[in-house]
């Protein structure tokens, strides 16, 4: 039998490909060194320091002022961290499923036509495309205790609403959640909207046919297959909250005293106000470990296969 | 205009043999057709033939040379698509002429091989429209006027109007076999609908798991067939095949009198559906009517032998008045019954 | 087992009608072959039926229940789509499963029932697979499965084989017949092949642009065509139709066709013909209906479609044109100069105005 070993010479076709792909990539590659890998290993190095910039000395010599894994465990007991953590969970357990079930709801709406279609899209989009501290301030003016928001609800029950939302610290955090609904809920929209589309309509007609009622439709059908893009919205989203920033800081500036301090605030005010930069070091890779772990468990949900998903 | 050949080509997917010593000569301007059931390796062959997948062993050659490390491109072999894949945001006129754009050719050479293509394809009148604004069958003609419109060697079409209305398929096919005549390219065309295999093709290769069961002309493969697969791939409905008792020169379910055959090394007999006529019982070979369906211009009757078994088909002219429950002896030409040894390959020449 | 009753039922898509004012009765336990080519309007129907659309005008009943405004999801047909819309996320089970479910059926009975019909479909042996990447004739099982086990009085089928490759097609046919003889229930089947509708259905209704062209038994539609589209659209090859005018000659009536030679009218076929209002005519037979007679019509071969059991010979061009067919034997060339004539009775004659059949009331 002859053969004209067609394996090794499609490996020999193949194998110059992939080394002109490493070349291609390789300003890509570098870029991300720089970016990403440098700065970490950087931070790294100086969370295992006692280094800040009184030390009176370049952070490069940061080793001198080595303190081994005491950031780390003055961390994890620390009141005010656990404080900000406990206050990052209370936005994501509430905000975010507000975001999701409303975004939901709202592509779920967009499904079937109606009139001012397209001027309700156009509007719900207007939120995200506003600039996160404009619309902290905006939230800041109409929170006041005698600011619009009061005004409306004074209005709506004939009583005279002068609720102290920026300054109550029972109140405020709920101020923050509102401002950030209301940011990201149309973000919820688009994705779950474009998942809702790819729900093949035949399939729900089917169903309707075999006597399933709207819901039950929606339970068996369209969650289901949907279930990959929720997965990716809600990560998306919890991964934002950790980041949540400029509209939180403008409203109450993590105040009243700490009511608003979420984990990124906690950072911005232990680095600027007490300088610890090594500990804010430590305390910031302590949470990108606590989001790679969720991220990679968010990819557990995704199909292993192109297939499974439909 | 090229002769294609494959000498001994095997092809293997991981585990799968896809194609397992193929050989085949295909002529210069033949309409050859490829038939057989799904995966039986009809697809690769064409890609082997277009140069996407290249053979584990053995040669291909176009016009008598290898061209096994030719790629695709400079093959110039063109295919239709099953999904006819045209642009949908571009004329009739500009898909047509796209291979022609994509090379660079000169404008004037342009409108000239357009011209030359839409009068022999009719379809001068519909080359401004949108493939959206155009019928099924139009839209298989700009297709099939895309591939003509670089003068390929060779082209290929894999089960092209399988998806059109059956009425639209009658005449299509019709069409295609007059544009392959008028055109006078090699066109190798895979279908699995057995009539339209016969109907169009110059000659065909039954394929079957990756194996060629046999080449030749349709009529040469329904008259003569090599075993009893092939028998029963063309031919609907399929020919009625017969295990044989020797000893009591009757088959074995009891329906056809074999006296007068010779049956000697004989393990099967086939009688092809419009070979048997229905005749008063005054025999003991009662088979009963089971079903009667009547096709307009011919009827269908399904009898259950004597002796139990697998139903048998006739295939009866015009609408003749038979009742379901009837006994009915089967009486063939014996030129028509053809036999089989136990290999179930056919014997000799019973015509 | 129900009836389906149309009562002058109109629907339109803004400007466009696809359906004209029908009036369709679907016996009780019948299998009826909706047929006519694309955009004729069959699938429309069969969505009013099952409540996938409403009518623009006219009701629709299920025996004597009126339920045009019935929503879908209570109507209780089955229905298997083209494409067999199986759930892709769920289990061969679940999708079997599925309407009990919705129904909540209790656990026991409903494990029963699916194990039962999987059986009958012979898909035991897969029930918790996946759903997804199946092949055709399983899907179509388990399409026909997961609406069968609601035991529904009614089911319609959207061209369930024409995904199915040519050679299966028939094994198929068989087994959907096979089905609606065991269930009896009142099945209705869109479709364009009039092969498929021919084999399989007690009645056939033909449409064709919106309008339903003529209802009736197979045999009956193809041999008492009620007009041209109708002569033409069954039958493999469909009729051929000849222009001609009608001419009386001492008494005996005659076809002269626009290609050249006369057809004798004999019978009723005369009768039909003294009795046209016009004598421009179409005249139509059946391409098995064609022998050779040496006082026919003369024409040239410029086919031969030798497949099989038949040979289909096509003679003259574009309007004059022929097709007859003949078994494997006939002695034909290309390019032979032949003369023809269509066997008494099968002579089918059509006003050439209207369309419409002179001898079919």
């Amino acid at each position: 039998m002859t053969h004209s070993s067609p394996q090794t010479s499609n490996a020999a076709k193949d194998a110059p490909k992939s080394r002109l792909g490493l070349w291609l990539t390789l300003p890509a590659q570098l870029l991300i060194l720089f970016v990403a890998v440098f700065p970490l290993l950087m931070q790294l190095y100086l969370s295992f320091s006692d280094w800040t910039p009184l030390a009176g000395r370049s952070w490069t010599r940061a080793h001198e002022l080595w303190i081994g894994f005491w950031n780390y465990s003055d961390l994890f007991a620390d009141p005010r961290f656990w404080g900000a953590l406990w206050r990052t969970m209370i936005v994501i357990g509430i905000a975010v499923p507000v975001e999701f079930l409303l975004g939901l709801g709202l592509a779920t709406l967009f499904m079937q036509d109606f009139r001012g279609k397209k001027v309700l899209y156009s509007t719900l989009l207007v939120p995200m495309m506003i600039v996160p501290a404009v619309a902290g301030y905006m939230f800041f003016l109409l929170f006041q205790s005698d600011g619009p928001i009061n005004g409306l609800l004074s209005a709506l029950t004939g009583l005279d609403v002068s609720i102290r939302w920026l300054t109550d610290p029972d109140l405020a955090i709920f101020a923050v959640m509102i401002a950030d609904i209301w940011q990201w809920t149309p973000l919820m929209f688009l994705i779950l909207l474009a998942g809702l589309l790819g729900v093949p309509r035949e399939q729900l007609t089917a169903a309707t046919l075999l006597g399933a009622s709207p819901w039950q439709r929606f339970r068996t059908i369209v969650l289901p297959k949907i279930k990959v893009i929720i997965v990716i919205a809600l990560a998306i989203r919890v991964i934002e909250v950790f980041k949540i920033f400029d509209t939180l800081f403008i409203m109450t500036a993590g105040g009243p005293g700490t009511a608003t301090e979420t984990i990124s605030v906690f950072f911005y005010k232990i680095m600027t106000l007490e300088l610890a930069w090594s500990y804010v070091a430590a305390a910031g890779l302590v949470i990108l470990i606590a989001l790679s772990i969720l991220a990679v468990a968010a990819m557990y949900f995704l199909p292993k296969s192109k297939e499974a998903g439909k | 205009m090229a002769s294609i050949s494959f000498r001994n080509v095997t092809k293997r997917f991981g585990d799968t043999m896809a194609l397992n010593d193929v050989s085949f000569d295909i002529e210069d301007n033949e309409f050859f057709c490829f038939f057989g059931p799904p995966l039986s390796g009809k697809s690769t062959i064409l890609r082997i033939i277009l140069g996407l997948d290249t053979p584990d062993s053995g040669e291909v050659l176009i016009d008598g040379k290898p061209v096994t490390h030719i790629g695709p491109a400079e093959r110039n072999i063109a295919m239709v698509f099953q999904n006819l894949a045209l642009f949908p945001h571009m004329t009739a006129r500009e898909n047509v002429i796209f291979p022609l754009v994509e090379r660079k050719t000169a404008p004037a050479e342009i409108e000239a091989k357009l011209g030359d293509v839409a009068e022999k394809l009719h379809m001068s009148h519909i080359l401004h429209k949108h493939p959206a604004q155009l019928s099924g069958g139009e839209r298989q003609r700009v297709a099939i006027a895309r591939a003509l419109v670089r003068d390929p060697v060779a082209y290929l079409m894999d089960d092209p109007i399988s998806a059109l209305d059956a009425r639209l398929r009658e005449e299509t096919r019709i069409e295609l076999k007059r544009i392959q005549r008028e055109v006078g390219h090699t066109l190798i065309y895979v279908t699995h609908d057995q009539e339209e295999a016969m109907s169009i093709a110059d000659r065909m290769a039954i394929l079957r798991d990756g194996q060629v069961q046999q080449i030749g002309t349709p009529i040469e493969i329904y008259d003569a067939p090599a075993n009893t697969y092939v028998a029963s791939m063309l031919g609907a409905p399929a020919i009625n095949l017969f295990d044989v008792d020797a000893m009591s020169g009757v088959t074995k379910n009891g329906a056809l009198d074999l006296n007068g055959v010779d049956l000697d090394g004989v393990e099967r007999v086939g009688l092809r559906p419009e070979d048997g006529r229905l005749i008063g019982v005054d025999s003991g070979l009662r088979s009963t009517v089971s079903m009667v369906e009547p096709l307009g211009g011919a009827t269908i009757v399904t009898l259950d032998p004597p002796e139990g078994g697998t139903p048998i088909r006739l295939m009866l002219r015009g609408q003749p008045t038979i009742e379901v429950g009837a006994g009915i002896a089967i009486e063939y030409t014996p030129s028509a019954l053809m036999r089989f040894d136990a290999n179930n390959e056919r014997m000799g020449d019973t015509k | 087992m129900t009836s389906i009753h149309l009562d002058n039922i109109v629907k339109k898509f803004g400007d466009f009608t696809a359906i004209q004012t029908m009036n369709l009765e679907v016996r009780d336990g019948e299998f009826l072959a909706l047929l006519g080519p694309s955009g004729c309007g069959k699938s429309t129907t069969m969505n009013i039926i099952a409540g996938m659309e409403t009518p623009t005008h006219g009701t629709v009943k299920f025996g004597e229940r009126d339920i045009t405004h019935v929503p879908m999801q209570k109507r209780g047909v089955g229905f298997v789509f083209q494409n067999y819309a199986i759930f892709t996320h769920m289990s061969v089970y679940e999708n079997l499963a599925y309407g009990l479910r919705m129904n909540g059926t209790p656990k026991a009975e409903l494990d029963r029932k699916v194990q039962e019909i999987a059986e009958f479909l012979e898909l035991t042996a897969i029930l918790h697979r996946p759903s997804a990447g199946l092949s055709v004739n399983i899907l179509q099982r388990l399409a026909i499965g997961r609406s069968a086990i609601l035991e529904p009085s009614i089911f319609l089928l959207d061209e369930p084989l024409s995904n199915v490759d040519a050679a299966f097609r028939a094994v198929m046919r068989q087994e959907l017949k096979q089905l609606q003889r065991n269930f009896k229930q009142t099945m209705v089947y869109v479709t364009h092949d009039q092969l498929e509708a021919m084999t399989m259905a007690d009645r056939i209704a033909v449409m064709d642009h919106g309008v339903l062209q003529q209802v009736g038994t197979p045999i009956d539609v193809y041999n008492n065509p009620r007009n041209l589209f109708v002569a033409q659209f069954l039958g493999s090859p469909g009729m051929n139709l000849l222009p001609g005018a009608l001419a009386d000659r001492g008494g005996d009536m005659f076809v002269d066709l626009e290609l050249g030679g006369s057809i004798a009218l004999k019978g009723s076929d005369a009768q039909a013909g003294r009795a046209a209002k016009s004598r421009d005519v179409v005249c139509g037979f059946r391409p098995e209906a064609v022998q050779f007679d040496d006082a026919g019509v003369s024409l040239s071969v410029t086919f031969v479609e030798r497949i099989g059991a038949r040979t289909i010979v096509h003679m003259g061009k574009g309007a004059a044109s022929v097709k007859a067919v003949f078994d494997n034997k006939v002695a034909v060339n290309v390019g032979d100069q032949t003369r023809i004539a269509p066997q008494d009775n099968a002579i089918r004659l059509f006003a050439a105005q209207s369309g419409e059949s002179l001898q079919v009331a």
